[in-house]
Order: C-alpha cells, then sequence, then structure tokens
C-alpha cells in the first residue's frame, strides 16, 4: 500500500517536471503543444474512489496551472478529464472485464487497449482546455484543428512514455 | 431526510466534480483578465526562481547569438549618439527644464519565461519595481517592438506580449504616415494584423510599419515590422498582415523604455476628453 502510494508520488512528481521543463517549451508549430501531464491520472488503480480521483486532478491542474501563468484552465480541464475516466473506463473495458487490484497499464491490458484509453481521455482534456483558453467561438474550426493534432501529439508522447516503462 | 441522503450518497461524485470545477472556473475568471494578472506575481514568485534555473542553462548555451545581437545594438547606440551630439547645440530650450535632452529612459533587461503558443501570451523580465521598472513602461528588443509591462514585483516584472489578444497599439505606414491600430489574431506567432487603414492609401508589400507615439506608451519610430500581404476588409479599410520584425521565439535581451513625460501628457489630454 505505502509502496505504491510512494510510486504515484514518484511518478506524479517525474511527469510534472517532463511537462514543465520539457513539453512546455516545445513548440512545434503555433498548433501543436503536447500536454502529457494527464498521463498520472491515466495511470491511477482502476478501483481508486471516485472523489479522491477527482482531488488528484485538481491538485494536479493546479500545480500545471501555476507553472503555465493561467489559473484554472489546467485545472478545469483536468477534474472534467478525472469526473469522466470511470465513464471512459467503462467505454474501452476489454471483453472478459477488469481484474481486480489491477492497474490500466500497457502491460496489464495490451497496446490497443492503452491506445484507445489514452485517445480518448486525452481528446476530452484537450478538447476542454483548448476551447477554455481561446474562450470564444469565433475561431471554432482552427481551435478544433488545434486539439486534433495536440491530441494526436500527446496520445504518441504519452505511449512513448509507458513504452519506456514498460521496457524497465 | 433518507431520500436527501440517498441523493447525496449517489451523486456525490457529480457533486465533488461540480464543487472543484466550480473553484477552477472561479480562478479563470478572476485570475486571467489583463488587470489582475498583477496579483499572479504572488504566485509567480515562487515558479519564477525554477524558471531561472532553466534560464540560467538556456542562456550559457546560446552565448554566441547573444554576443552577435549585442554588437549590433552598440553599432546602432553609437548611431544614435552621433545624431544626439550634433542635434544638441541647436536646441532652444528653458534653462530650469532638467528632462529637456531626455525623455525617454532605458533600461536592459533579460526575459527568463516567455511563450508564444496561447491566445493570451505574457513574459518574465528579471528587473522589477527595485530597479526602476514600472506598469505600462514599453518593451522593445534591438529589432522591433515586443510588449509592454503589466505587473511587477520587486525582482520581476511581467510584461503582455505583442502576441496576446488584448493588446493594441498604435502603427502607421512610415512612407506616407497614415496611422491604425496594430493587434494581433492569434494565428501565427510571426504576422500581427494593421486596421482602420483607408482603401485609398497607397500600401505596398515591404512597407516599413513603425509606431507613432500616440499612446505615450511607446516613443515614436520604433520599427514593428513590415506589410507582408494587405486585403480589403468591410467598406472603407485595409486589413494589413504586417510580417513582425522581432522574433518571439528567441525573444532574450529586451530594452525596456519608460516615458518621463508620459503622466504630462495624459494629464494634459484628460483635460480636454
Amino acid at each position: 500500500m505505502i509502496n505504491s502510494v510512494l510510486r504515484f508520488c514518484l511518478i506524479f512528481i517525474l511527469l510534472i517536471l517532463l511537462q514543465v521543463l520539457l513539453f512546455n517549451n516545445i513548440q512545434f508549430s503555433g498548433y501543436v503543444n503536447p500536454y502529457v501531464y494527464l498521463m498520472f491520472l491515466l495511470l491511477l488503480p482502476i478501483e481508486i474512489p471516485s472523489w479522491l480521483l477527482l482531488v488528484l486532478s485538481f491538485v494536479t491542474g493546479l500545480i500545471i496551472d501555476f507553472f503555465s501563468g493561467s489559473p484554472g484552465m489546467h485545472t478545469s480541464a483536468t477534474v472534467l478529464a478525472g469526473f469522466a475516466r470511470p465513464y471512459v473506463l467503462r467505454i474501452v473495458s476489454p471483453k472478459d472485464g477488469y481484474e481486480s487490484g489491477s492497474d490500466p497499464s500497457m502491460l496489464a491490458y495490451g497496446l490497443r487497449w492503452f491506445a484507445a484509453y489514452t485517445l480518448l481521455m486525452v481528446l476530452i482534456h484537450h478538447t476542454a482546455l483548448f476551447y477554455l483558453e481561446v474562450f470564444r467561438l469565433a475561431d471554432f474550426f482552427r481551435t478544433m484543428l488545434r486539439v486534433i493534432l495536440s491530441t494526436l501529439f500527446s496520445t504518441a508522447f504519452i505511449l512513448l512514455i509507458e513504452f519506456y516503462r514498460r521496457g524497465k | 431526510m433518507r431520500n436527501l441522503l440517498n441523493f447525496l450518497a449517489r451523486y456525490n461524485n457529480l457533486i465533488i466534480f461540480l464543487f472543484l470545477e466550480g473553484i477552477a472556473f472561479y480562478l479563470l475568471s478572476t485570475g486571467n483578465n489583463y488587470h489582475n494578472s498583477r496579483l499572479l506575481n504572488g504566485v509567480r514568485g515562487i515558479t519564477n526562481r525554477i524558471d531561472a534555473k532553466i534560464y540560467n542553462t538556456k542562456s550559457y548555451l546560446s552565448l554566441h547569438q547573444i554576443n552577435e545581437s549585442l554588437a549590433g545594438e552598440n553599432v546602432a547606440l553609437k548611431n544614435k549618439i552621433a545624431q544626439l551630439v550634433r542635434q544638441e547645440n541647436s536646441l532652444f530650450f528653458s534653462a530650469n527644464d532638467s528632462v529637456h535632452k531626455q525623455q525617454y529612459t532605458h533600461a536592459s533587461a533579460e526575459v527568463i519565461e516567455n511563450s508564444i503558443n496561447k491566445q493570451k501570451n505574457f513574459f518574465t523580465i528579471n528587473k522589477g519595481e527595485s530597479q526602476g521598472i514600472k506598469v505600462d513602461m514599453a518593451i522593445t528588443t534591438e529589432s522591433g517592438v515586443a510588449g509592454r509591462i503589466v505587473g511587477c514585483s520587486r525582482n520581476y516584472s511581467v510584461a503582455m506580449s505583442v502576441l496576446n489578444l488584448d493588446f493594441k497599439l498604435s502603427a502607421r505606414i512610415k512612407s506616407n504616415g497614415y496611422f491604425g491600430s496594430l493587434s494581433w489574431d492569434g494565428r501565427d506567432y510571426r504576422y500581427a494584423i494593421l486596421s482602420e487603414i483607408p482603401q485609398h492609401v497607397l500600401v505596398n508589400v515591404g512597407d516599413t510599419i513603425e509606431t507613432t507615439g500616440y499612446s505615450a506608451i511607446f516613443p515614436e519610430g520604433v520599427i514593428v515590422g513590415t506589410v507582408s500581404d494587405y486585403e480589403k476588409y468591410g467598406g472603407d479599410f485595409y486589413k494589413i498582415s504586417v510580417l513582425l520584425m522581432t522574433d518571439f521565439k528567441k525573444l532574450h535581451f529586451v530594452d525596456v523604455i519608460g516615458n518621463m513625460k508620459k503622466t504630462e501628457q495624459l494629464n494634459l489630454e484628460k483635460l480636454y476628453k
């Protein structure tokens, strides 16, 4: 129990540092901003109580907001993603359901399952985030393009990190 | 009562969710507008230390380019001094006017945090109130305009970048003097839009755009960029796309410009408006 709490603290710190030090400084063009810190929410145990999931989402978003100087923006998007996670897990659930006590990882349920799960979660998060950032409907389709491109990149990066994690 | 408890138990996730989203939206609505970016400085005090560390590494790696840009700036400054020396002897001024020679104060600073990928971009510089920086000072680089200060703490200041939907600048076409309003449309970090130029004005691709000095923030004649494209917009006006001279992707050394006569100009204008 204590061990896994420590492990998630470590993952949390690593992901936040990765986001703040590396990915916040990457700007491929005006359209692509990968946000990999969401991976922390993806990796939390399947049977985590929903209230804890929501609180953790809130804290994650708040910390990222501090570093990006955008109070509330990442927080609200991340809390939405945290709220949606149980529903997403239900949608992508494998044929014979989830084993009790397992982590939602690539190792446990395979690449295809993990990719679908990540893509859906990232899409929800990025849609909320980018539309909140623009906060007007004038550039609806341009923002949609940004959402789609960034979603693809974030998903790719999260899958890469997951591959690396599995390799160890 | 029992129904109520049942209700709460059933929807407790939704309630927590709405509660947390409520806090987030409260932060979003109070923390993000232009004036409250000053409040943000309190929080930035913590993260600035980390940003400064990141910045230190970056600045070491780009020393070569910095040297080049400093050398270029030196040459430009020497030219300016030469011009000023010539002008000084030919002007009349009142004997007790201590600012007759100097209207603008310059201070150099370094950008320690910057973004170009948002719709409302700000950057942070490593000087603040202790170094005489004040709100509403102009920021330029050796190539053109960069932004203006919106908030200061003791040793840091936050500036609104030209790449911010809220940024407005009075600018004109250098060749014929017609002025309009320059703003960013949030699309490409290299281009801004100059509007309110009437259609009878002759505009050419490549024309230089410079500041007017009407706002009392930017000095007159600071280069903004060049015309890259223009189209008719509405009945009377052109919508001119301006290629910005400043490369916001490698914003590093900036010049902070204060106008010593700003208060005087604004107070006088207030009397008649």
